[in-house]
């Protein structure tokens, strides 16, 4: 009886692998974005390079784009004849399709046309979808960079045939190398010294950095740019996942009654910054909450005044600027931001304008 | 090896349990043709037709012992997860300043109480030898269906139900989820751990896709926007704060019912380990209510007067009462010793015993001495105050230790060296407890756990005492039996009643000391009907009882007309129904459910289980172990925060207890002889 | 065949597609008899037993009962008719305890609805009391069944069936796995079983269990049967001799004895 269920000693083994799984894949489209903030000044696009596009269709047939390298050639552009491609890891989730507004509307203000091509968090999708950007003879190419070892390279034969490209999402470490006009996007890092400056404002003294998770790499660094700007002390906690709330908000508790000098915590999740606010409410301490992205419960609280704020990472701003850099360096030879990465964020939500997001976030631009 | 085969090998190396059909061949006729030879089965040579076999004595097993009342007790499969569980809690206790309070108590209950109702019914699953890998993921997706069900999700009509009709509604899609899986496990014949991984990607899938789909957000909100919320919300997250609620009597009523119960859960194990005496012995009753009556009375006394004198003497009276009184009410009932033998103790015994009370005295003397006077909160384990609290531990547990195996060993010699080595025990767990009377500072050691030693050692003693002049019964008594379980489940309600109030209540004099505010919600409640319902399923009904059989040997089952798979179809269901169940839970707690909520966590439920004693193959484990195992995971994730500990060591904790606890599960099993396999 | 048998098998066969498992098997057991099925490995002894325990239909033949003629199509169509099959490694739970193991699936309850349990106080006594009557004497009914000796389990699994109204007991192999103390302990519950009016059927390969307890022997080689008889008609010695098959056993023995196996070693003590 026991030699015939000897599979089930595997059993633990697989709950973790299924464990992970989870983990990873519910980590929520709030938390997507590349850390650490490129500093170092490079030779920003020196490729004098303009598309004149002739003829190119939107629907992205084989109609070959002839791009010819001629600087006379740029007052002539048509705004209706380029077209942009927006090519991102996005899964059309409630962040991408933020992005995916943003970008719509820019290329209506602008009178161009865009092709979104989302990846779905694969790769070699993007890497497909690049390559017959360039052949379909794209005016300019927005990409996200997820994974550097496998699109590095497409998007740096494409600044070779001279299409114009910016990062935008994830990237900030590698838009250089490619030779991207620039990358815009979130810096975790300073999002986290934001946060700080704003708790400083509010006096606090000591605050718990709350994570949901262990070992991810976008929040820890958020708490590290805390720790920066911060002039007070930071504890920083794994407070217990979002998958389950009531230890999350347990353990916080426990944390706040353990140091009575804790008086602020930052939840670098939305979820997480809820339990935050229960805990304290339970334990009836006056502390500063202030949390990261937007969430109808999160954005309700900050209206109510029971959060101080939260970071927004504006991601609406990286699908609009894209689209808009790129026409201004198409039809106008215009770079922005110095070879330094523009950042969308970040943007905080407080009682002052919650109100105001709340509306703009019901209309799917927040 | 085959009979021809016989004739070409050396017969000499023939092993001894050979094939089967030789098996005819390898018996001596010695029950039939020679009966002398094979004297204990006379009956075979009559037993054909007119032997009155049956007439014959009773052919008991030596091997079936009669099990003491502490046998059996180790027997119980949660056992090992109540020692640990305690364990745990008295060491963050320790090390924590605020782990103790009720407030933090509340903390870790609420958090074991969705982890525990889980954790139940996965044990139930488990002991009927199947896995539902798919149970964490199901919490969280029937809190989420709850909120589609009653908000205007315009793909739903515009207009969401009423919770009237949405709760049976969600339940009835929950049950069906769990019929699935038992029905798909049943038909295809597959392990219940790739079908349920099936069913887990395919909620995770649809969680997200429809939470995208319907409200284009991965958490969904707001269950209080539901009608008839304010009628539902008692049952499923009603708030009870502590601070709101005086009672003056509390602590009237907490130690009276906390003492109470103690004595009763004695005077149970007393009922279940000794041998009632033929006529009662009237003497001993009077000594024992004189006693007790004195015994309440200093309990008073110890109320009104006050300073270390006073407190000092009236303690030892009140040991006096306890070893007296208990005396009484055993020599009242229960027959005395015949033979007590005079101490004899072996070398090693002695040598044992002196040492161990050494290394504990020396574990007193370097708390003293190094005490570095320091004011700090020691932190683990990196000063001079960690050190020395580490080594004094290490030194007192050693003794014990020590001291434990020899009144163990002691138990075979004879009455009077068990109460001598017993007695020595005792007085290594008095030392301690001066120890910490003497080197700590901390209220609540001098206040809590010094008296408790106090008062551990005192019963130690007694037992000691009374085990070695009364006889120990030997033979099951159902009378006995069914009066001792009886007063042990009263006495231990009795306790349990006692600390409920001591928690749920307030007094004036803790209100101006400024307690923090501490606030329970009615799942507790819930968490412990559920385990007790599953309990006394499992104990006392058929289902209960086909749950094992199934998840034990399902073929054996079936044989005898249990409908096994009915009973495991159920039991998906059963799992499926609590993952419903703390899905309301949270939705009602939290408001809004997000996509992720419980991925991940059916494995911390299946080592709750684990931790509780069900094994992992089914056949043996218990509800309570169950909720127990809870409360072993939710103890170090509260107990860690409250110590403040780096939190990166959580897994590492969560793991080694897990290790510990098989090993440990293992251990005691085979000590108790319950399994033999 | 007797006149009063309780259980007749009149001419089983059984074909599993090409392989002829048993060829027109004849016997019968009457009401406080046992008969013996013996027979090698191979015999077709298991399909016999699963034929009457329900587990599979026969191809060819039948089975009646009090004269009438059945048909089992599930095992517990077979144990409504009162057939009660005790298999020699499935008969109990390990884990569970005695009076559990006892009243599997027919556990006495008391109380209403939902709130039906078990009567335990009253399923203890009586497994006390059975497996007393028995000559079994467990001090606790709560002992896992997975302490009690081989033998043991098979008695209380031999106990059960007869508390429960089995008008036949088949009993597939109960000695085989056991010591011969412990076998002789079965033998005794099978010789009781059926002192008290029960039918029961003994499979065994060992034909010093079945003799002296059996009063018909139906022995079976290579599927087809070897004669059935009562005991009256038969010796052991003619037992062990049908059952491998007549002259291919003296051959071995001469073989064995020529081969230098001496005299004053006998096969019995290798």
């Amino acid at each position: 009886m026991i030699t015939s269920k000897k599979w089930l000693a595997f059993v633990p083994a697989m709950a973790l692998v299924v464990a992970s799984c989870s983990s990873s894949s519910g980590s929520g489209a709030g938390t997507t974005s590349a850390g650490g903030g490129g500093s170092v000044a490079a030779s920003a696009s020196s490729v004098a390079s303009s598309a004149a596009s002739s003829g190119s269709s939107a629907s992205s047939a084989a109609t070959t784009g002839a791009s010819t390298g001629g600087t006379e050639a740029v007052s002539q552009t048509q705004a209706g004849d380029l077209t942009f491609y927006m090519i991102t890891h996005s899964d059309d989730g409630p962040f991408w399709s933020v992005v995916k507004r943003g970008a719509e509307q820019a290329a209506k203000d602008l009178g161009v046309k865009l092709v979104w091509k989302p990846g779905n968090n694969d790769p070699q999708v993007m890497v497909k979808d690049i390559e017959a950007a360039v052949a379909a003879g794209a005016s300019g190419i927005a990409a996200s960079l997820p994974n550097a070892d496998a699109l590095v390279g497409p998007l740096k034969a494409a600044v070779a045939a001279h299409v114009p490209v910016i990062t935008l999402n994830s990237g900030s470490k590698d838009y250089q190398a490619i030779g991207a006009l620039t990358h815009v996007g979130q810096s975790e890092d300073v999002a986290g010294s934001g946060a700080g400056d704003r708790l400083n404002a509010a006096g606090a003294k000591k605050v718990l950095c709350a994570q949901q998770e262990q070992g991810n790499s976008g929040l820890t660094e958020r708490c590290q740019g805390l720790e920066k700007s911060f002039k007070g002390k930071v504890v920083t906690q794994f407070v217990g996942l979002d998958a389950d709330t009531t230890a999350q908000q347990n353990t916080i508790n426990a944390a706040l009654a353990a140091d009575p000098a804790i008086d602020a915590i930052l939840g670098v999740g939305p979820v997480v910054t809820m339990s935050a606010l229960r805990a304290a409410k339970d334990l009836g301490r006056k502390v500063t909450i202030g949390g990261f992205d937007l969430t109808p419960e999160l954005l309700g609280a900050i209206q109510a005044g029971d959060i101080a704020f939260t970071v927004d990472q504006q991601q609406y701003l990286q699908g609009y600027m894209p689209i808009l850099l790129l026409y201004l360096n198409v039809t106008n030879q215009n770079t922005l931001g110095g070879g330094l990465p523009i950042l969308t964020g970040p943007g905080f939500v407080t009682k002052d304008n919650a109100a105001e997001v709340i509306k703009l976030s019901k209309q799917g631009t927040r | 090896m085959t009979l021809q085969g016989g004739g070409t090998e050396p017969l000499g190396s023939t092993p001894p349990d050979v094939d089967r059909r030789e098996v005819w061949l390898e018996e001596p006729l010695t029950t039939i043709d020679k009966p002398s030879v094979q004297p204990a089965e006379p009956e075979l040579m009559v037993a054909n037709r007119g032997a009155t076999a049956s007439a014959v004595a009773p052919d008991g097993d030596e091997r079936l012992a009669y099990r003491s009342v502490f046998q059996r007790l180790f027997m119980r499969p949660e056992v090992g997860a109540i020692i640990g569980a305690v364990g745990i809690w008295t060491f963050f206790w320790a090390v924590s300043g605020t782990f103790g309070t009720v407030g933090q108590t509340f903390g870790w209950l609420d958090t074991a109480a969705t982890l525990g109702i889980m954790a139940v019914a996965v044990s139930m699953l488990m002991i009927g030898g199947e896995f539902d890998l798919s149970s964490g993921a199901m919490t969280g997706a029937m809190g989420m269906l709850i909120i589609y069900l009653v908000k205007a999700t315009g793909a739903l009509g515009g207009r969401g139900f009423p919770l009237e009709l949405a709760i049976p509604l969600s339940l009835a899609l929950a049950l069906g989820i769990g019929y699935l899986n038992g029905w798909m496990v049943e038909r295809t014949g597959q392990p219940s751990f790739i079908i349920t991984l099936g069913t887990f990607f395919a909620l995770i899938g649809l969680k997200l896709g429809l939470a995208k789909r319907f409200v284009g957000q991965i958490q969904i909100g707001r269950t209080d926007e539901a009608s008839d919320f304010k009628y539902f919300r008692p049952f499923f997250a009603a708030e009870w704060e502590r601070n709101k609620h005086e009672f003056a009597q509390r602590d009237f009523w907490y130690i009276a019912l906390v003492a109470a119960g103690v004595l009763i859960s004695i005077l149970a194990v007393c009922e279940l380990w000794f041998k009632r005496r033929a006529e009662p012995k009237a003497t001993g009753l009077v000594q024992f209510l004189v006693s007790a009556a004195v015994g309440i009375a200093a309990g008073i006394g110890l109320n009104v007067t006050d300073g270390v004198g006073a407190n000092l003497a009236i303690g030892v009276l009140i040991a006096l009462c306890i070893v007296v009184g208990l005396h009484g009410w055993v020599s009242w009932r229960y027959e005395p010793i015949g033979e007590r033998g005079s101490v004899a103790l072996d070398s090693t015994m002695i040598r044992r015993t002196v040492l161990g009370l050494a290394l504990v005295v020396l574990g007193g003397v370097v708390a003293v001495v190094m005490d570095s006077k320091s004011t700090n909160n020691f932190v683990f384990p990196f000063t001079t105050q960690g050190v020395r609290v580490m080594l004094a531990s290490a030194l007192g547990v050693a003794g014990l230790t020590l001291l434990a195996m020899v009144s163990q060993a002691a138990l075979r010699v004879n009455a009077a060296s068990k109460f001598i080595a017993t007695s020595a025990l005792a007085l290594g767990i008095a030392v301690i407890a001066a120890t910490i009377y003497i080197a700590s500072k901390a209220p609540k050691f001098r206040a809590a756990l010094f008296p408790f030693l106090l008062f551990l050692a005192v019963l130690i003693f007694t037992w000691g005492m009374l085990a070695s002049r009364f006889a120990e019964r030997r033979a099951v008594a159902a009378r006995a039996d069914r009066l001792g379980n009886r007063m042990l489940a009263l006495g231990i309600l009795s306790v349990l009643i006692g600390l409920a109030i001591r928690m749920l209540f307030i007094t004036k004099a803790e209100l101006l000391a400024g307690v923090p505010p501490a606030k329970t919600s009615v799942r507790l409640l819930w968490f412990a009907l559920f385990t007790a319902a599953m309990m006394w399923v499992l104990a006392r009904t058929r289902f209960g009882s086909w749950t094992f059989a199934v998840g034990g040997n399902k073929e054996a089952a079936r044989q005898v007309g249990v409908p096994a798979a009915r009973t495991k179809t159920k039991l998906f269901m059963l799992v499926a129904f609590a993952a419903w169940f703390v899905g309301i839970l949270v939705a009602f707690r939290i408001n809004s459910i997000q996509a992720n909520a419980g991925d991940g966590q059916e494995f911390l439920y299946i080592i709750a289980a684990v931790v509780g004693g069900t094994l992992l193959t089914g056949g043996y484990g218990s509800a309570f172990g169950g909720a127990i195992g809870a409360c072993i995971m939710s103890i170090p994730l509260i107990g860690i925060s409250s110590a403040r500990w780096n939190t990166d060591w959580r897994f590492l904790i969560i793991g080694t207890i897990l290790l510990l606890a098989v090993v440990s599960n293992r251990y005691l099993r085979t000590k108790a002889g319950a399994v033999r396999r | 065949m007797s006149e009063h048998a309780l259980l007749e098998l009149d001419n089983i066969s059984k074909y599993y597609g090409n392989i002829i498992a048993l060829s027109g098997v004849s016997t019968s057991v009457a009401a406080g008899e046992v008969t013996c099925v013996l027979g090698d490995n191979g015999a077709g002894k298991s399909s016999l037993i699963k034929i009457l325990a329900g587990v599979h239909q026969p191809t060819e033949g039948s089975i009646r009962m009090n004269g009438e003629e059945v048909s089992f199509a599930s095992p517990r169509e077979a144990l409504d008719h009162g057939i009660a099959t005790v298999y020699q490694d499935l008969a109990m739970v390990p884990l569970m305890s005695v009076w559990r193991n006892f009243f599997l699936g027919s556990e006495p309850t008391k109380g209403l609805g939902p709130f039906k349990f078990i009567d335990t106080a009253k399923a203890k006594q009586i497994t006390k009391d059975e497996l007393t009557k028995m000559g079994i004497d467990i001090r606790d009914t709560e002992q896992p069944v997975g302490t009690l000796s081989g033998g043991e389990r098979q008695s209380v699994a031999i106990a059960r069936a007869g508390y429960f109204g089995a008008k036949v007991l088949i009993l597939d192999e109960p000695t085989s796995a056991l010591g011969v103390k412990q076998s002789g302990v079965v033998l005794k519950r099978i010789v009781e079983a059926r002192n008290n009016g029960l039918a029961v059927i003994f499979i065994t390969h060992n034909p010093r269990h079945a003799y002296p307890v059996g009063d018909r022997f139906l022995i079976l080689n290579r599927g087809h049967s070897m004669g059935s008889f009562a005991k009256d008609e038969i010796a052991i010695d003619d037992l062990t001799r049908l059952m491998a098959g007549g002259a291919e056993l003296e051959a071995l023995e001469h073989e064995l004895q020529a081969s230098g196996a001496s005299s004053d070693r006998p096969l019995a003590q290798r």
